[in-house]
């Protein structure tokens, strides 16, 4: 086996431009299939942190009902079986974010517009996406403040500003009628125009009285420790809750049609990065057919001389390794350098290209992801790929003509 | 002396073109331990068939080939590459060595296939380079070796593991004629000191002067079988 490495190994290096050439292609495709994923990757972990943060969270424990009808009349108790179930799984979750909100009519003077109100605890809401770090005018309440914080484009449609009162007027837990005014203490500067012209945020209690469901919730948010232990939490919790009472959402049975995009959006990075394999398999195939046509005469003598064809087809099998190996060796170290500098120092993204960001509430930079498994799962796709390109030659060897082989 | 190969009714018909070519008509021949056989004949008279086939690296439409006792007409072709392995030497016209490995392991190479241990292996090569005139070269590649230089290695390779015979397929081609006379100067002495079994094919006249049996084939039959006495 040793001299078969030794043979392929110096074969390889007969032709060095050609070698250097064939690993340089290979190199490139997996640099590029790596740095694809990585941006790819990056900016979903971006767009799902910032998503979850500014909406869902991770994981929401609901009322039974209020998934298929989001009313206040399905909202739930935050009942000692609850915060029990929470404390039992305290190693795996970060924190819990409790919310209630509903749409109501917010006036001031002659104007009205629909707001959308919603009951927090604001050092819950802190550490969970710093909205106070949004707030342009006045401050964020405490909790036991009894003041609204608005978003500035419903400031600028209602004409209010900070010390104002703001009128409310809804459908509260069970028919009765929401009727509230709130003093305006602080304005909030959202990127996002729905989330920019329509929220209205109160302490969770005032929101409560406001809604007249004292204690209950729209929903639990649950913030896990490690993002990939959320279908799993999810699960556990679910096992230990009456699914007749209460049900356990995560984020993409939440937000379908944000999967459902970034499913499609995968789907043609994927598309992409196929093409990319496809290239740079045939690349290798390329040089593999040239390698084998310039030696068939060599290989005829060493079948000749002794040297037996699966020994023959492994020489060639180690050559397609070593290439392909060296190749992806040095796009792994080429991808890992530039993945971990864009991670460090992420693209900032003008014009258009930024606006669509915003629009989704994403902050505007392209942001790479370095995580161990892009790279395991493009250096193992190209070598695999390698491997299936080093077939050919075994084909060849295994039917080829020894004595036909020898005499050209 | 032992009969160290033996050929029956040996015939092989290419049937590949639109009239099928006989390239071997019954052929029966004899060859003993020891000897320094030459085969000559025009080109397209059977030489380098006759020598593929007894070397194993064909297969005769009919008739037989017994060698050791053993008829390798029947083999597969799995038991062909041990057989010639353990059982046959070769040098070709064009020397045919690896050329990314150096004079040493290219004459180490069949012996690595036979599974020798390493010391005795390179012990052998080491001998049988210096044998040949290379001590000092053991360490170059072929592209670093003259044509005479590079058949030089190709012959210990061929020796080196001790085959039952050696097949030469027109060695001195492409030799001038004073690295001609030197490899065959050197293939005499081996032929005495190890009675290693050596059949040619050749045009070569300087090889046909060096044969103790000269063995004439025209259109796939034998024409002539002579032997002659040498110095």
């Amino acid at each position: 086996m040793k001299m078969l490495i030794i043979l392929a190994w110096r074969n390889l290096w007969r032709k060095k431009r050609r070698t250097f050439i064939t690993i340089s292609s290979v190199m490139f495709a997996a640099f590029l299939a790596i740095a694809l994923m990585s941006m790819m990757d990056g900016m979903r972990d971006q767009m799902v942190s910032s998503i979850i943060s500014s909406t869902t969270g991770y994981i929401q424990i609901q009322d039974a009902l209020y998934h298929d009808e989001p009313i206040l009349d399905h909202t739930m108790e935050l009942t000692d079986e609850i915060s029990d179930l929470v404390s039992q799984f305290s190693d795996r979750i970060a924190f819990t974010v409790p919310r209630i909100n509903g749409f109501c009519l917010g006036s001031k003077d002659m104007g009205s517009r629909g707001v959308y109100v919603t009951g927090i605890l604001p050092e819950k809401e802190e550490k969970m996406n710093a909205l106070s770090s949004r707030v342009t005018e006045g401050r964020m309440f405490s909790a036991e403040d009894d003041y609204a914080v608005i978003a500035a484009g419903l400031a600028r449609q209602l004409d209010l500003a900070l010390g104002d009162t703001l009128v409310l007027l809804g459908q509260g837990f069970q028919g009765a009628t929401a009727a509230g005014t709130y003093q305006v203490g602080g304005i909030i500067e959202f990127l996002m125009p729905e989330q920019n012209n329509t929220m209205v945020y109160l302490p969770l209690k005032e929101a409560q009285l406001f809604f007249g469901a004292p204690d209950r919730l729209n929903s639990l948010i649950i913030m896990v420790d490690s993002e990939s232990d959320t279908e799993g939490l999810a699960a556990d919790l679910a096992n230990r809750l009456d699914p007749e009472w209460h049900a356990v959402k995560t984020w993409e049975e939440l937000l379908p049609d944000q999967v459902a995009a970034f499913e499609a959006r995968d789907a043609q990075v994927r598309l992409m990065a196929w093409i990319l394999y496809v290239v740079v398999g045939f690349g290798i195939l390329g040089t593999i057919i040239t390698m084998m046509h310039e030696r068939l005469r060599e290989f005829g003598i060493l079948l000749s001389i002794g040297l037996k064809r699966t020994q023959l087809a492994m020489i060639c099998m180690l050559e397609t390794i070593m290439i392909s190996f060296l190749g992806v060796l040095a796009g792994i170290g080429l991808g890992f350098m530039a993945t971990s500098w864009f991670k460090h120092h992420p693209i900032q993204l003008e014009g258009a290209f930024a606006e669509v960001f915003i629009e989704l509430n994403v902050e505007p930079i392209y942001k790479f992801s370095n995580a161990p498994d892009i790279f395991i799962y493009q250096g193992t796709t190209i070598f695999i790929i390698a491997l299936v390109v080093g077939i050919y030659p075994i084909r060849k060897i295994l039917r080829l003509d020894m004595i036909n082989a020898a005499r050209k | 002396m032992k009969t160290v190969i033996k050929t029956t009714n040996l015939s092989k018909v290419y049937k590949d073109s639109v009239v099928p070519v006989h390239a071997l008509k019954n052929v029966n021949l004899e060859f003993s331990q020891g000897e320094f056989t030459a085969i000559v004949g025009p080109s397209g008279s059977g030489k380098t068939t006759f020598l593929n086939i007894i070397g194993g690296l064909d297969k005769p439409t009919d008739g037989h080939v017994i060698i050791d006792g053993v008829d390798i007409a029947t083999m597969k072709e799995s038991q062909l590459f041990d057989f010639r392995l353990r059982h046959i030497g070769f040098v070709f016209q064009a020397y045919n060595l690896i050329p990314v490995l150096t004079a040493l392991e290219n004459v180490s190479f069949i012996m690595l296939l036979q599974k020798q241990s390493k010391q005795e292996m390179e012990k052998r090569a080491r001998a049988m380079l210096e044998q040949v005139g290379l001590g000092d070269k053991i360490n170059e590649r072929p592209g670093r070796l003259s044509g005479g230089q590079q058949q030089r290695v190709a012959v210990a390779r061929a020796l080196a593991s001790k085959p039952d015979f050696v097949l030469a397929d027109e060695p001195t081609a492409n030799l001038d004629t004073e690295s001609a006379f030197n490899l065959l100067d050197i293939m005499a002495r081996l032929n005495k000191e190890e009675n290693i079994t050596l059949i040619f094919s050749t045009h070569d006249q300087r090889v046909i002067e060096r044969a103790r049996r000269v063995i004439t084939l025209v259109d796939g039959a034998v024409d002539k079988d002579e032997y002659f006495e040498r110095a």
